[in-house]
């Protein structure tokens, strides 16, 4: 499952997570709320996002 | 985990500040100008319980302009959970638009999580434009 979680602190400021995405396609799936909420002041990437979706892979494949 | 992201609220959306509002109990926001003791402001006019002078939010900036003076004339406490609950609501409405759907719990600590549910309804993906 696909999420995006986010913590609201009591002082308002969010902070935004993506879990089971794979790839840079999180940072897409994610990029409307950091735009919504305001301004991005930070990112951290994860281990996660260095690696390459599976199916991915296989659309690589069928294209070559 | 993929990525992890700090944001900065900034109230630039009139309807969720207006739902920020409703969820606080609070008036809605009026359009207009208030003086703030020495100054004055034009936006959209919040008035903080216990505060002396409305808060004044800028949508074109996002900005709020107030004056409590360090507290004394309304606590701070109380724009905090304006900000918070705009931020909530905002995401509300911007998970709706784009067909996910979104989850709401409160923690032990005062922050709220939001669960935004990817691609749960129609509009879902992953780099769609919005």
């Amino acid at each position: 499952m696909k999420t995006i979680e986010v913590i609201v602190s009591p002082q308002g400021q969010a902070t935004a997570q993506t879990r089971g995405f794979t790839g840079s396609s999180c940072r897409d799936a994610s990029r409307f709320i950091e735009q919504a909420l305001g301004e991005k002041t930070g990112e951290q990437l994860t281990a996660e996002f260095h690696q390459v979706g599976v199916s991915q892979t296989e659309t690589a494949k069928q294209c070559g | 985990m993929s990525h992890i992201v700090s944001i900065k609220t900034r109230l630039t959306d009139p309807v969720a500040l207006s739902a920020a509002c409703r969820r606080l109990g609070l008036a809605e926001p009026i359009a207009g100008s208030a003086r703030l003791f020495s100054a004055e402001a034009t936006g959209l006019l919040v008035n903080l319980p216990g505060w002396h002078y409305p808060a004044v939010v800028d949508t074109t900036s996002g900005e709020v302009k107030f004056d409590n003076y360090a507290g004394a004339w309304g606590q701070p406490e109380e724009l905090d959970k304006l900000l918070q609950g705009y931020a909530v609501e905002k995401a509300r409405i911007e998970a709706r638009r784009m067909g996910h759907t979104m989850t709401e719990q409160a923690l032990d600590n005062g922050s709220i999580k939001l669960t935004i549910q990817v691609g749960a309804g129609a509009g879902g993906g992953n780099g769609g434009a919005a």
